[in-house]
């Protein structure tokens, strides 16, 4: 992503914001540097059509079938234009700030590339992560390994007592994987049952001899096998979750932002 | 070793199925990995799950070949498979067989728990595991989001300013452009600041001159008509010096570009221009152009080309006047002046009130005419009403005078005609009033002449059939001196009058005490900052707009009180 063809966009990105610069500081406007100069709107102009180009990326990876450069490439340039774009943005308002949409609009576009740079982020070091966890294996073969083991669990718990079969039921019957926001993106489900009845277990059968102590620690064995396959594919889900969560804020502040750029260039010239 | 693998499986009837595989090799992989020689094609099989090798017979081993990923078989297995053991392998069993002739050993593969068999619960209960499949509204986020944005700071105050169908009522709160406000409007456009169209009068139009002079109907040009300044200027506006919303303090900068952009090179765009080029205070300015009187009005002359006399037709040397051992004085012994003796700080301090004869000379320089006599004196500034009083006195002296007065002023024995004894006939009453009249003309030639008037002015004598006249030259003090310059004394009120103007030398009054631009330099110096020099730009001294040549002479405003409340205007 970052150093697609060796670094193409990071030389394009590099020589606009220079230019940016350089232009920015040459420039002597007419009582202080702002949007309205010729210089400023020269800025608005090119942070403009960055924008446009950078929402377009959106429609550009949903074209499987397009032949305009690779969809790698795209994101490459998505990536550092974006950052490209901060800096010609910046110069473009000439530090001038305040309570309107001019500064809405900079502020979303601010926003938008700083949930870029986390996305960023994440698509670097989150994959190496979620490859590493997996192993050779994938999320449905963890899933069926789970209900195998239940299998196996059921079969083995039926001599237990009483109390060490309720627990063992509960892990059965009550155990879940995802299903809320909060369960998927950190990971973790406060009730498993399966950790509860990991807890209690050895403590429950600390009275059994025999046969059936064997038989518990055989159960408690599978019951740990279960509980690390489902961290496992816990942490499967917050991986992926993650790789999707920053999308959820910069799409759509992307989006607003199209909407406060259109706000801002149209009451400008509307207030020429 | 060689080994016979049977993978058995059931038909749909449920009768059982053999496959049979002959196998080759000093190992023998176990696992999903479509390379392996008994392939478990399951998920729940590991790539590489295990080894068959001949330890004299076929021994299924785990876990020796860095499989450590596989969780559910960590520990390392090892079974011998003798006919009739088996081992699960995930959901496979893999039994041993009797080996058949020729054959290292003989194994069945079995799938005995298939995927769609197990347990199916905890599958229902893992069923929603991605944000996507919790039906997060990411699009409909975006685009609440891109509503509000574009309701908000957009369609709603568009709404008001371009009258469009979802007006809201006025003095609805949400309906204001304020949000388009790019920043504060300097202090004196506050009462216009709130209402954005008294400036921006039309939309996607930008603003306008005719807005600003609505205003500032009576700002001046920056040059007269004769120099066709709108042809000069053409194509310019007001904002393009002056732009507001930035700041409270100005509109415009305190520099010297945009001045410099023309007098740089001045005369390639105003061929007539009569200034010279400039660029610089310090370093490219040309010498002071001095404004002096003329017959008609003012003539301009440049300093620097030697002396610059002028001619204000008053005799008076400074010399004289400032001489450190005083003054005579008519009454006192000796009077020493400086100059506040006659220049005295005008109301705002920074020019100064003109000098007049009456309060600033006549102390010393009384018009006395008579003075063995009497202290009267002959009004200034009016010569044939002098003539008249001088006249009228000796007449009066003649016919009514006192023997003392009589005789002092006219030199001989006697007193006035009608104080003598008994009736004076004509013959005595004309030549006494002959008398007066030849003292009174020789009184005047003398007070113009010699005595009173040529003190300080240039007397023009003329002898015409009404008797001989004097005339005194106009006198032309007052102007301005430099016209396109801002001076202000009082700024300057720390130095002494004689570091800029010396007239402590000065004998007569055609000299010019106006400073060289050399003076000023000792303590201005340009645009650029200089240790010890007070940084001074074209603005300093000069102003763009000259308030003698009004921008448009035609423009009326539409509404005076168009800043206080204003008339809505159609768009």
């Amino acid at each position: 992503m970052l150093e697609y063809a060796r670094f193409r966009w990071f030389k394009v990105a590099m020589a606009l914001a220079v230019a940016a610069g350089v232009a920015y500081l040459w420039h002597d406007p007419p009582l202080k540097p702002y949007g309205g100069t010729a210089m400023g709107y020269a800025l608005g102009t090119v942070g403009a059509l960055l924008i446009a180009w950078l929402a377009w990326f959106g429609v550009r990876k949903r074209r499987y079938a397009s032949r305009m450069g690779t969809v790698q490439g795209w994101l490459s340039g998505h990536v550092y234009l974006g950052t490209a774009l901060l800096v010609v943005a910046t110069l473009h308002t000439g530090f001038e700030l305040g309570w309107n949409v001019h500064t809405a609009a900079y502020v979303l576009m601010v926003a938008t590339v700083a949930s870029g740079f986390y996305g960023v982020y994440v698509y670097l070091s989150v994959p190496g992560l979620l490859t590493a966890n997996r192993g050779d294996e994938t999320l449905e073969a963890m899933l069926l390994k789970v209900a195998d083991l239940d299998r196996e669990i059921r079969d083995k718990a039926l001599s237990l007592p009483d109390d060490i079969l309720r627990e063992v039921n509960a892990s059965l019957d009550g155990t879940r994987l995802g299903g809320s926001f909060w369960r998927i993106v950190t990971g973790r489900d406060r009730d498993c049952p399966t950790a509860a009845a990991l807890a209690r277990v050895p403590e429950l059968g600390r009275r059994l001899s025999g046969e059936a102590a064997t038989a518990n620690h055989e159960v408690y064995t599978l019951l740990l096998q279960k509980s690390e396959l489902l961290a496992r594919a816990r942490r499967d889900l917050r991986y992926k979750a993650k790789l999707d969560l920053w999308l959820y804020a910069h799409v759509p502040l992307a989006v607003a932002l199209l909407a406060a750029l259109a706000a801002h260039v149209l009451s400008v010239f509307l207030y020429w | 070793m060689k080994l016979l693998v049977i993978s058995q499986s059931r038909n749909r009837a449920g009768r059982t199925v053999q496959v049979r595989k002959e196998v080759t090799a000093d190992w023998i992989r176990v696992g999903r990995h479509a390379a392996s020689e008994v392939l478990l094609a399951d998920p729940r099989i590991a790539l590489s799950q295990g080894l068959i090798v001949d330890r004299n017979g076929p021994v299924y081993t785990e876990g020796e070949m860095g499989t450590t990923t596989s969780t559910t078989r960590k520990a390392v297995r090892s079974v011998r498979l003798s006919p009739g053991k088996a081992i699960d392998v995930g959901p496979y069993r893999i039994t041993g067989v009797a080996a058949p002739a020729g054959y290292t050993g003989a194994i069945t593969v079995e799938l005995v728990r298939p995927a769609e068999e197990s347990a199916p619960v905890f599958l229902e209960r893992a069923r929603r595991l991605t944000l996507a499949s919790l039906g997060l509204p990411k699009r409909g986020l975006a685009l609440a989001l891109f509503a509000l944005v574009a309701a908000a700071f957009f369609l709603v105050p568009a709404g008001r300013v371009l009258d469009l169908p979802w007006r809201a009522p006025p003095g609805a709160a949400m309906a204001s452009d304020r949000f388009w406000n790019p920043g504060p409007v300097m202090l004196a456009h506050q009462p216009v600041g709130e209402k954005c169209e008294a400036c921006h009068e039309l939309a996607f139009t930008r603003v306008r001159d005719v807005a600003c002079l609505e205003c500032h109907a009576r700002i001046g040009h920056h040059l007269g008509p004769e120099a066709k300044p709108a042809a000069l200027f053409a194509g310019s506006r007001c904002a393009a010096c002056h732009r507001d919303h930035k700041g409270v303090k100005s509109t415009h900068r305190d520099d010297d570009r945009f001045c410099v952009e023309c007098h740089r090179d001045v005369r390639s765009l105003a061929n007539g221009a009569q200034s010279q080029d400039a660029a610089d205070f310090a370093k490219s300015h040309p010498a002071f152009r001095l404004a002096l009187p003329a017959d008609k009005g003012v003539r301009r002359v440049r300093q620097g080309a030697g002396p610059v006399q002028e001619s204000s037709n008053l005799v008076f040397s400074h010399a004289v006047h400032l001489d450190p051992a005083g003054v005579r004085h008519p009454e006192k012994d000796k009077v020493k002046l400086g100059c506040e003796a006659c220049h005295q700080p005008d109301a705002s301090r920074r020019g100064f009130e003109p000098v007049s004869m009456a309060r600033h000379c006549q102390d010393c320089h009384r018009l006395e005419f008579e003075p063995a006599v009497t202290a009267r004196q002959v009004p200034h500034g009016r010569p044939a009403e002098a003539m008249t009083v001088v006249a009228e006195f000796y007449a009066n002296l003649a016919l009514n005078g006192v023997r003392d007065s009589f005789e002092k002023a006219f030199g001989v024995p006697g007193e006035g005609l009608l104080r003598r004894p008994g009736e004076p006939g004509d013959a005595a009453r004309r030549a006494t009033l002959a008398m007066a009249a030849k003292k009174a003309a020789h009184v005047s030639e003398e007070i113009f002449e010699i005595r009173l008037c040529r003190t300080c002015h240039e007397v023009q004598r003329s002898d015409g059939d009404r008797g001989t006249e004097w005339s005194v030259a106009q006198v032309r003090l007052g102007h301005a001196w430099m016209p396109g310059a801002r001076f202000d004394h009082a700024s300057h009120a720390q130095s002494r009058c004689s570091s800029c103007h010396d007239v402590s030398k000065s004998k007569r009054s055609a000299d010019v005490a106006m400073p060289a631009i050399e003076g000023c330099r000792e303590c201005h110096g340009g645009s650029q900052p200089v240790a010890g020099k007070v940084t001074s730009n074209c603005l300093l001294c000069h102003g763009f707009h000259d308030p003698r040549h009004p921008w448009d002479p035609q423009f009326k405003p539409r509404s005076a009180t168009r800043v206080a409340g204003g008339t809505p205007r159609a768009r």
